[in-house]
């Protein structure tokens, strides 16, 4: 949303991206590694053609140096993400989505695209899903109250992006609401 | 004249040239235009319809015609395409005419063979079942053919060139050759863009089959005889002159329609006068007339690209179009083959039903029931009363194959798709590329090549990559071993077959590389050897040799060979030892060679379901035989290191895979480890993977357990596969049987054990829980059990528990017993051990074998027998002999306690003991022994017969009792002191 700088006081994509790159994935190895303990956990072992499942940034690192191909999620399809945007035009709440899709989406897509079947369907898919999440957060201003406002199944990345703008909607709000009773 | 009825017209294709045919039960036409279009219509719809349209075609559509299974379609595209009859659904191509234009399709009436006109010289006739069987016509045109129809009896083939000429072809079974040349009746038309050269000029047969009707170059329809190939009468009406543009026969044969002028006319063939005239599309011609083949029904096409549909064009006052009448039959009467009347329109609703009442009109069923249909793969086999009929199904025998490989489909095929890599072939019609790609490219370096020999066969081992092709004009056929440990190509070399012998299946095998064979170091890959290879060749052996092309041995298959893989020690051969049987049954055996020394470690037939076939043969990670069959089970060999132990155990039956249920699916395996089963997943009835390389799946590997307790079932099926698991580990291990990660896996399986004696505990079942306590593996995990049973409450429970576990550490622990029991089998067999190079320097093993030494027939001499001489030779030896036995202390015999007696006496022994050593002293037939008794001296002569007359043990006793006696006599001279 274009917004003043100041409203834009938030998590930045990239960062969000960072904290997505810690879910697992799951990789088919072109490499043979023993079982290998990072901070975050031991992975492994990778044993070619046995697929195994690696943080999101460890698929990329490997996926880059072209050792391995990543098997994309499920929901990574056409028929899903298709079945899901005729859902999101049709109803009014949001449909259900892996909490940080948009950025596993777009790691994915960007260093694996080869591996992704119709990856240019799937784009266009998860361009029109944003919009039309984009739009039903819009509508949701007009719910905005002081207190709390109720939008299930918001993604990482549509919080974040609404965060900023909204939080300071209800602070105003509630300074509103309060000043009546004040007096 | 003019009917009254008026016929509704649908613009269907673009301006120019169109064709229409209906189906064999009138219920659809067909309509091909320029447009590319082949639309599809209802007859029984009226003007509103919206037809379906088949959008194949690249150029315009010149021909249609339709069989009973089929509707076909071809153009200026040089393509005869297939449909599914009555929609748009492109069901395959019939053939390519090379770049000519397809001028006319004619399918004979049995609905069997299609006649294809183009602009090629020659006529070809397609079987439509099996579209590679072509009978050309050649050599009776000069010129383009324009068209060609069939004679009702589907024997002769008449066709209409642009020069003029009709010519009638004799098609028999053998082949075809001209009958006759009509000239000067058709015009000539040489342009083939000329709207002449759309006219129809084809020759229509009347159903009789009597004679046929043609458009004349003098403006009249001409009847020319079957029997002289003369014209025999003509149709022509005074009030129109004009090219007749098209013409069609009723379906029963007493109308004719045909085009002219723009009108529609419809002639009496009796009579030879028009009846009926219909007003055609103004400013266009039509090009072709269709009488539907049940209905009174009148359809054509014309150039402006407009369907037509005449319905009632015979009015019902006058004899029926469709139904055989006396009008019609007058014209048939000297009809052989005539037409059966209820077929061609009584119960029109039969007709529907029966769906070609047509087709089999034509055949005359002088067998009696002998045309029925029967089942593919069955013979019908007729006793001699006439009344039992037999079905004896003869199964095909499976053909030979290799793991793993694909047939060529779109110029590429797999010639390999195992755990190690994949074998990609491309046909570039020349040559082929060859591309080797491995899972995993840190062990190994893909790598592709051009190859002029086209290998049809490959295996990809752990150690190298093997091909064979089949022998060709200017080379036999042979065998090419490229090893990956090497940087260059010196490492390939090929092995060449004698001429007239095929490779049939090959395999490669080898130890699994601990270190990658990318290392070029000293101590790389390639320094632990090259693999095994096999080749199954077509002279009946396997051909073993080493990984760098040393011919090692030649086994003989006992039977025709099927398929082989080859593991790290050991090859798995499939061959079928007799023929099928009867009832479905492939009759496989699996034989697992050694590679050591090519003994044969088992030899067990395939647990295949009758009627199924198998599909995949390899080895499981952990190096067991696996097999998957068409009915899509898989087996496990077990205990394959146990010489003749091993049993097939059913690991899975992808049937009851959960994604299976409600989809149509199946799976082409890939390779199988301990809990998992690779494969490729296949959609629908597809049979072999594509491209591009599908990903490989991974499916949990289910034991089909059928108790469906929610809680116990999956953990007992866990136990149950973790057995067979820790088995077959354990069974590589060698001695020691156990390791580390055994133990790990013990423990593992104890955790669950613990699990299920807890819900037993729970719902009081001592029975059980006393059970799974004695499956336990350690002592620790048995008083764990004690505790629990003491959390129950179970105090009897766990007393018993405690007793067990008393026991348990009195006794031999699992372990323990498995290697007592493993020792037992040491004896006869003992099993395969993984290789372990270098590390084995013991001695071999002592083989004590206490029951093998007999004892063999005592042979006496005395001076006076004449074989004694050779005996005399010997003797010197036998004190010897004596000492070294009487050195070792274990050498004690029972037999010499026994003759303790006799111990004294050297007599007896030294002889028995030297026929045992020098088995060349005694002949080869047994000796029995036949002792004649006389006072105060014994003479013992030897009878060599076949069958002893008297036993040996009774001749000893008579021997012993005689010699208690002599010696009790002191007469008996000592041996020694007779020489």
């Amino acid at each position: 949303m274009a917004l003043p700088q100041s409203l834009r006081t938030s998590v930045t994509p990239l960062e969000l991206e960072l904290i997505a790159s810690e879910q697992l994935v799951e990789i088919v190895p072109l490499i043979t590694m023993e079982k290998t303990a990072f901070i975050s956990g031991a992975y492994g072992p990778l044993r070619p053609p046995a697929k195994c499942r690696i943080p999101l940034w460890m698929a990329t690192n490997l996926k880059l140096k072209k050792k391995c191909h990543i098997v994309p999620p499920e929901w990574l399809s056409v028929e899903f993400l298709q079945e899901r945007l005729t859902r999101e035009t049709s109803r009014p709440e949001f449909s259900k989505l892996p909490f940080r899709f948009a950025e596993i989406a777009k790691v994915i897509l960007d260093v694996a695209s080869d591996d992704v079947q119709n990856a240019d369907k799937i784009k266009s898919l998860l361009k029109d899903l944003r919009e039309a999440r984009q739009a039903k957060s819009r509508d949701g201003l007009q719910k905005l109250d002081h207190s709390e406002l109720s939008l299930p199944n918001l993604c990482s990345m549509e919080i974040n992006e609404i965060r900023p703008f909204f939080i300071q909607s209800m602070g105003i709000l509630t300074q509103l609401v309060r000043e009546p009773s004040a007096e | 004249m003019a009917s009254t009825s008026k016929a509704i017209s649908n613009s269907a294709h673009q301006q120019g040239q169109t064709c229409i045919a209906f189906s064999r039960d009138g219920k659809i036409a067909y309509t091909g235009g320029l447009d590319t279009l082949v639309r599809i219509w209802h007859t029984d719809q009226g003007e509103d319809q919206e037809p379906e349209a088949a959008y194949e075609a690249d150029e315009g559509i010149t021909a249609v015609a339709a069989a009973e299974g089929c509707w076909l379609s071809g153009g200026h595209d040089s393509d005869v395409r297939k449909y599914i009859p009555g929609k748009a659904q492109f069901n395959g191509l019939v053939m390519s005419a090379a770049g000519a234009s397809i001028r006319c399709l004619a399918i004979d009436p049995s609905g069997k063979r299609v006649a294809v006109a183009s602009d090629e010289l020659s006529v070809k006739i397609v079987d439509l079942d099996e579209i590679t069987n072509v009978v050309v016509l050649e050599g009776g045109h000069r010129k383009r053919i324009r068209k060609t129809t069939w004679h009702p009896s589907g024997t002769i083939l008449t066709t209409s060139s642009s020069d003029g000429t009709i010519v009638a072809w004799n098609i028999s079974d053998t082949g075809a050759k001209v009958e006759n040349v009509i000239d000067g009746v058709i015009p000539e038309v040489v342009d083939p863009e000329s709207p002449e050269f759309m006219h129809d000029c084809s020759a229509v047969w009347h159903p009789s089959g009597q004679y046929f009707f043609a458009a004349s170059r003098t403006h009249e329809i001409v009847a020319i005889s079957r029997s002289t190939w003369t014209k025999t009468s003509s149709l022509s009406d005074p009030n129109t002159v004009g090219v007749t543009t098209a013409l069609a026969l009723s379906a029963n044969g007493v109308y004719l329609a045909s085009a002219c002028n723009q009108e529609i006319l419809i002639w009496s063939v009796q009579t030879k006068r028009v009846l009926w005239k219909h007003p055609g599309t103004p400013n266009a011609f039509t090009i072709q007339i269709a009488f539907s083949p049940t209905e009174n029904l009148l359809a054509w096409t014309d150039t402006e690209g407009v369907l037509s549909r005449w319905r009632d064009a015979i009015p019902a006052e006058s004899p029926d179009p469709v139904r055989q009448t006396a009008a019609g039959s007058a014209q048939g009467t000297t009809t052989k083959r005539k037409p059966t009347p209820p077929l061609w329109g009584e119960e029109p609703e039969a007709d529907a039903e029966g769906g070609d009442p047509y087709g089999d009109d034509w055949i005359i069923d002088d067998l009696g029931d002998g045309m029925e249909d029967e089942p593919e793969g069955a013979k019908a086999i007729r006793s001699g009363d006439g009344f039992v009929k037999e079905m004896v199904s003869i199964t095909k025998a499976q053909p030979a194959f290799q793991p793993g490989s694909t047939p060529m489909e779109n110029k590429k095929r797999y010639l390999a798709y195992n755990m190690v890599g994949v074998i990609e072939v491309t046909d570039q019609d020349t040559h082929h590329i060859v591309n080797v790609e491995f899972h995993d490219r840190s062990t190994r370096k893909g790598y592709h090549f051009t190859d002029h020999f086209k290998y049809d066969l490959g295996s990809l081992g752990e150690r190298g990559a093997l091909f064979a092709c089949p022998p060709e004009l200017d080379h036999p056929a042979q065998v090419i071993y490229k090893p990956y440990g090497t940087w260059s190509t010196q490492g390939d070399w090929t092995y060449a077959l004698p001429k007239g012998q095929r490779v049939l299946g090959i395999a490669a095998g080898g130890e699994r590389p601990m270190r990658s064979l990318r290392d070029p170091s000293s101590s790389g890959g390639d320094i632990q050897g090259q693999g095994n290879i096999v080749i199954a060749t077509s002279s009946g052996d396997l051909t073993f040799l080493s990984g760098s092309g040393m011919e090692r041995i030649v086994l003989g298959v006992e039977g025709e060979y099927v398929t082989m893989a080859a593991a790290e020690e050991y090859v798995l051969v499939v061959h079928r030892p007799g023929a099928t049987t009867i009832d479905g049954s492939q009759s496989l055996v699996a034989t697992l060679i050694s590679f050591e020394d090519f003994q044969v470690l088992q030899e067990k037939p395939l647990p295949i379901p009758k009627g199924h076939t198998l599909r995949w043969i390899g080895t499981t990670d952990e190096g067991a035989p696996a097999i998957y069959d068409s009915a899509g089970y898989i087996h496990l060999m077990i205990h394959h290191r146990r010489p003749n132990r091993a049993a097939w155990a059913r690991l899975m039956d992808t049937n009851l895979l959960e994604r299976k249920q409600g989809k149509d699916e199946s799976y082409w395996p890939v390779g199988l480890s301990q809990d998992t089963f690779m494969c490729l997943i296949l959609k629908g009835r597809q049979e072999y993977p594509g491209f591009p390389r599908p990903l490989i799946q991974e499916l949990p590997v289910r034991l089909p357990f059928r108790n469906q307790d929610p809680v116990d079932s999956p953990i007992e099926e866990r136990i149950a596969r973790e057995r067979i698991q820790i088995n077959l580990a354990r069974d590589a291990l060698g001695d020691e049987l156990t390791s580390s990660d055994i133990d790990k896996r013990e423990v593992e399986l104890d955790k669950q054990l613990i699990k299920l004696i807890q819900v037993a505990c729970k719902t009081d079942k001592a029975p059980r829980v006393i059970e799974l306590v004695k499956r336990l593996h350690f002592p620790n995990s048995i008083a764990a059990a004690s505790q629990l049973a003491g959390f129950y409450r179970l105090i009897g429970l766990q007393e018993k528990i405690e007793a067990i576990k008393l026991w348990r550490e009195q006794n031999a622990t699992p372990a323990e017993e498995a290697r007592e029991a493993r020792q037992g089998f040491a004896y006869d067999d003992a099993p395969l051990a993984r290789p372990k190079p270098f590390q084995n320097f013991n001695p071999p093993p002592k083989v004590d074998r206490p029951s093998l030494t007999r004892s063999a027939g005592i042979v006496e001499q005395t001076e006076f027998t004449a074989s004694s001489v050779a005996i005399r030779a010997g003797r010197s030896l036998a004190p010897q002999a004596s000492a070294s036995r009487s050195m070792s202390p274990e050498g004690k015999r029972k037999r010499d306690d026994n003759d303790d007696d006799l111990s004294s006496n050297t007599f007896d022994v030294e002889v028995k003991r030297r026929a045992v050593g020098e088995s060349n002293a005694v002949p080869s037939p047994k000796p029995s022994t036949c002792i004649a008794i006389q006072p105060g001296r014994a003479y013992i002569s030897i009878i060599y017969c076949r069958q002893p007359i008297f036993s040996e043990d009774w001749a000893r006793s008579q021997e012993k009792s005689f010699r208690k006696k002599t010696r009790a006599q002191q007469t008996y001279p000592k041996e020694r002191e007779l020489f």
